[in-house]
């Protein structure tokens, strides 16, 4: 090496090892067919040199040849030196501390945790792990379904049952990839086997494909047994994200039970404390798994929480397992209408046809054909005329329906002035009404002083006459301009130019007074005596919403704007608007709340959303906003913001607890507080629990395959019986190469050696 | 439905005494059936027929009429105000104009609904051949359908199971139908005939070979025109079908 240091100049000086390499491709193809070539061309030229008898001579020449040849195989075998500076290794031994959430579950009798039956082995063989240290580069990891390096004196916080899946093919993945480049000698492998991805009496090839690559053994420490473990669980549920309100929704629960015994056993379906649906399970010991279909019809709004439960039994090692909360967001398949048309009219002719073209709405429309006073001048069976049957309606199915339309209707004699009052109590109970105008209507249909006068939005005067044969345009209420139900165009400029656009209307029952907390959407200012009578009137009653739209000539809009070289367009609009108002489409509230995501995951930051409207559908800015955070505890925090540019504000927060969160949002609002209520779900992943329990044949044959031992931990076990090799293993850290063949010197000895031997042969009369 | 039994009852044969006091109809509101004017031919004759059928829809329905005559050019610029039209006729016509054929077009195609009526009590007669000839320019790609037994007009009030007029030259109605609704019903029966009284209340025209109870038979189809114009297919709702048809199959057997 000092030799080479003075040839190759002190830049060599750092490397301690070198080595001379071949660096042509196929040597040993190389070297065959030049030991066949190279001694058949010498035979050749030794039978060339017979003529010369001066025997050194000959052999001088015989010897350039074969010096020649050398050199050509030299060039050819493109030799190099390679320095190297290499270190000794220090061998690694790699502690795995599974940290999934099954370490949780705890072993019976002695109730104790999987993961502290660890933490007391690794506490109680403390010196031996100090030995350990001395002698190889110990590293701790925690495995999930991912390795994370651990500090050793951190294990006490940070080593908690947390992760959210096993997956021992990660796990060797990661830790190979780890550790590559260095000399692992072991594994210690403390877990309880439950890898959610393997079966438990079998090893996959991917798996047993990993296991072989290890280069030492693999000691299994099994952390728990199977003995004594008895458990009831909800394995998996099967639930849409969405349900229809009024529509039956099924969801599909399958139970595991283990060492239950033969009991029949209630799961229970419950929306807050209401019990929807349970049903028995006649569990029974040779029996592990069941499948339970269940079926339930919401019946309110928004995303509803649900909890399915069963009973938690003594001695089970999972309590958590019997209960799943879940989350379904209830939505309207469409909206149900009942539309009540006192007689036959153009105006209910063309507000139907609305109805009916419109796809979220599901219509059922009755038309009083005749009154009592009518001769039909035919029996009974000679006419298409069904009975009205408002018991069932107005009693049985009202609440099924989201909006009853009464237009131009009498309710004498057809409905009992009894079911008035169902009616009040469905709007208060958020259901939508709406009165649209004609003879019958109003004062005319006899609802004044009864249950739909305190619902609508107007006082029903006592007064002659009732009804007004004026043609008028409506006058469109300023401050209310931004209203949802009167936008029938996006940009304000052409959403007034399409009210001008739209014909006069002709007739107006009069004698409507608005309530104090109702909105005059339109009036009709009658010239001369100033006299300003209300047209479209909308109100809140309870939950619910009232519109009154004092005119049967609505289908003007329609047809008469047609014949005017316009379309129906408007008018269609207008009362897809005044629909999704009433019916309160999210579009149409004046305090909006949302959140960025329905779901999160633990540690995620969620973000919520509002926008306040002012009650005439402007935005509003600076208005304090109060948010209600309920956790799943029960535990209730509030923080109060406020709205800026545009009505908008947001609030970050991060939960703490798993489960569904509620929000509410509060605004004060001019009569009457406004509300609105949204929930999330923080979920942590229950898979660990699908598959509790500990996969010995797992973990005996991670042991089998890489040469380790397989232990099943005890409080007191002792690990000091485990050794590891602990080979000098060096590193090289780097190198140099220096070619010998690809130089002036080489090519000028076989130019030299060449050249020495053609001139010997020409001084000898060789050709 | 024991109530329901009752409530219908109450319905058809109880009166409205103890309700709320009726109002006095406002003018726009009614029901006004105008007469199509056109050029050639004779638009008008049966004068008493419909006001004749506008008594008869307002004493047996709950539909509130105008019963003054209305007539109509289809250039008359109050023409959408009125969405229901009856022309009559009981001879040849003159072709419609262009813009009058456009106008017809557009107010059919947007709401409007055309009962055509052939007075002429002849089969294949001059009106009956103006009319197929302007239907054919007017729709030249919709051409007049037989209505098959089960359209709403035959259940829109009355359930009808012979279409007759004040004669029969065709038992049944034709008609055109857009985007599932028809637009136009052609009868070349004598509705308007069968319809007409005089002012002293007496049928204005004999009924030919049915007698009187072809005559009903011609009022009930009035009356479920007029009612299908206001009703469309509301009768063929779900909740209506179940009753209608245990009707039908008990009046098809008697």
């Amino acid at each position: 090496m000092t030799l080479l240091k003075q040839i190759f100049g002190p830049e060599l000086a750092e490397y301690n090892e070198w080595q001379l390499r071949w660096a042509v491709d196929h040597l040993t193809g190389v070297l065959a067919v030049m030991g066949i070539l190279i001694p058949i061309a010498l035979w050749f030229f030794w039978s060339s040199l017979s003529r010369i008898r001066h025997r050194a001579k000959k052999f001088s020449m015989f010897g350039l040849r074969v010096l020649a040849f050398g050199f050509l195989l030299f060039l050819m075998l493109q030799p190099e030196l390679e320095f190297q500076k290499s270190r000794t290794l220090q061998n690694s031994i790699a502690v795995l501390l599974d940290d999934s959430k099954s370490l949780a579950i705890k072993t019976f009798p002695e109730e104790v945790r999987r993961i502290d039956l660890v933490r007391k082995t690794l506490d109680v063989n403390r010196d031996f792990f100090k030995k350990l240290s001395e002698d190889f580069n110990l590293e701790y990891f925690l495995v999930s379904d991912r390795i994370e390096p651990l500090d050793p004196a951190e294990s006490d916080t940070r080593y908690q049952p947390r992760g959210l899946n096993t997956d021992f093919t990660r796990v060797f993945s990661d830790l190979q990839k780890q550790f590559e480049g260095k000399s692992l000698q072991g594994v210690l492998l403390f877990s309880d086997g439950a890898d959610l991805t393997q079966e438990r009496d079998d090893l996959s090839r991917d798996l047993l494909d990993r296991l072989t690559r290890f280069q030492g053994p693999l000691h299994t420490f099994q952390a728990g047994t199977n003995e004594s473990f008895r458990d009831l669980a909800i394995e998996t549920l099967e639930v849409a994200d969405f349900g229809f309100v009024h529509q039956p929704l099924r969801l599909r629960v399958k139970v595991r039970a283990s060492a239950i015994g033969n009991k029949n056993v209630p799961l229970v379906l419950k929306e807050g404390e209401r019990v929807l649906v349970s049903r028995i399970l006649e569990l029974r010991e040779d029996r592990p798994t069941y499948e339970v279909d269940l079926q339930f019809t919401p019946n309110f709004l928004g995303k509803q929480i649900y909890t399915i439960s069963l009973p938690v039994f003594a001695g089970e090692s999972i309590t958590s397992n019997n209960r799943k909360d879940f989350q379904v967001k209830i939505i309207r398949d469409r909206i149900r209408v009942l539309h009540l048309n006192g007689r036959p009219s153009w105006d209910s002719r063309f507000l139907r046809e609305v109805l009916v073209k419109n796809p979220k709405v599901d219509l059922l429309s009755f038309f009083i054909l005749r009154t009592l006073g009518d001769d039909v001048a035919a029996s009974t069976s000679q006419l298409s005329l069904i009975p009205f049957p408002s018991n069932l309606l107005f009693s049985d199915y009202l609440n099924s329906f989201d909006l009853v339309i009464f237009q131009n209707f009498q309710y004498a004699p057809f409905i009992e002035a009894k079911y008035l009052g169902n009616i009040r109590t469905f709007v208060q109970r958020g259901g939508a009404f709406a009165m649209v105008g004609g003879e019958l209507s109003f004062q005319g249909g006899g609802y004044d002083r009864t249950a739909i006068e305190e619902i609508l939005p107007v006082r029903l005067a006592r007064q002659r006459p009732l009804y007004l044969k004026d043609e008028y345009r409506p006058t469109l209420s300023r401050k209310l301009v931004h209203h949802p139900m009167l936008r029938l165009e996006k940009e304000s400029g052409a959403n007034r130019k399409a009210w001008n656009s739209l014909p006069p209307l002709n007739g107006l029952n009069v004698g409507l007074n608005p309530k104090s907390e109702s909105q005059v959407l339109a009036t009709y200012e009658k010239k001369g005596p100033s006299t300003s009578y209300p047209v479209l009137v909308a109100g809140e009653y309870g939950e619910g919403r009232a519109l009154v739209f004092a005119t049967d000539s609505s289908w003007n809009w329609n047809f008469r704007r047609i014949g005017a070289g316009g379309s129906g367009r408007y008018y269609q609009r207008f009362w897809n608007n005044a629909i999704a108002w009433l019916t309160k489409d999210p579009e149409t509230r004046p305090l909006q709340l949302e959140t960025d995501k329905e779901r999160y995951d633990q540690g995620d930051e969620v973000l919520i959303k509002f926008k306040v409207l002012d009650e005439n559908y402007n935005p509003s800015i600076g208005r304090k906003v109060r948010l209600t955070l309920q956790a799943p505890s029960g535990e209730r925090r509030t923080v109060t913001m406020e709205s800026e540019a545009d009505g908008n504000g947001s609030y970050q927060f991060v939960p703490e607890q798993e489960g569904f969160y509620r929000i509410r949002a509060q605004v004060e609002g001019p009569r009457k507080p406004m509300v609105e209520e949204t929930s999330f779900g923080v979920l942590s992943e229950t898979a660990e629990f699908r598959k509790p329990r500990v996969n010995e044949f797992l973990l005996q044959k991670f042991a089998e395959v890489t040469g380790g031992t397989y232990t099943v931990l005890e409080e007191t076990t002792d690990l000091s019986g485990h050794e590891f090799e602990n080979p000098e293993v060096f590193l090289q850290a780097k190198s140099k190469t220096i070619p010998l063949w690809n130089n002036w010197w080489s090519y000028g000895c076989i130019v030299a050696v060449l050249f020495f031997d053609w001139w010997m042969r020409r001084k000898s009369g060789l050709s | 439905m024991h109530f329901l039994f009752k409530t219908f009852l109450f319905l058809l044969f109880l009166s409205l005494g103890g309700g709320p006091e009726p109002v006095q109809a406002a003018d726009y509101s009614k029901m006004t059936l105008p007469i199509l004017k056109y050029r050639g031919g004779n638009f008008n004759p049966r004068p008493q027929g419909v006001r004749s059928l506008l008594a008869e829809i307002a004493r047996r329905t709950s539909i509130e009429v105008n019963r003054e005559p209305v007539v109509l050019e289809l250039t008359h610029p109050d023409l959408y105000q009125y969405p229901f039209l009856y022309m009559a006729g009981d001879a040849a016509f003159d072709p419609f104009s262009e813009e009058e054929r456009k106008i017809l077009r557009h107010y059919l195609s947007f709401g409007g609904f055309l009962l055509i009526d052939d007075n002429s009590s002849r089969p294949d007669s001059p009106f009956d051949a103006s009319v197929r000839k302007m239907m054919e320019a007017l729709f030249p790609k919709i051409p007049l359908q037989v209505l098959s037994r089960d359209h709403s007009i035959y259940r829109s009030f009355y359930l009808i199971n012979r279409v007759a007029g004040r004669v029969v030259n065709h038992p049944y109605l034709e008609g055109i139908n857009i985007k599932g609704r028809t637009v136009l019903v052609y009868s070349t029966n004598d509705l308007g005939g069968a319809w007409s009284r005089n002012k002293l209340g007496h049928w204005t025209y004999d009924i030919i070979a049915g007698g009187e109870a072809q005559r009903q038979r011609a009022i009930r189809l009035g009356v479920n025109i007029v009612m299908y114009a206001l009703t469309l297919d509301y009768k063929k709702d779900m909740v209506h079908l179940p009753i209608i048809l245990e009707r039908l199959r008990r009046y098809h057997s008697q």
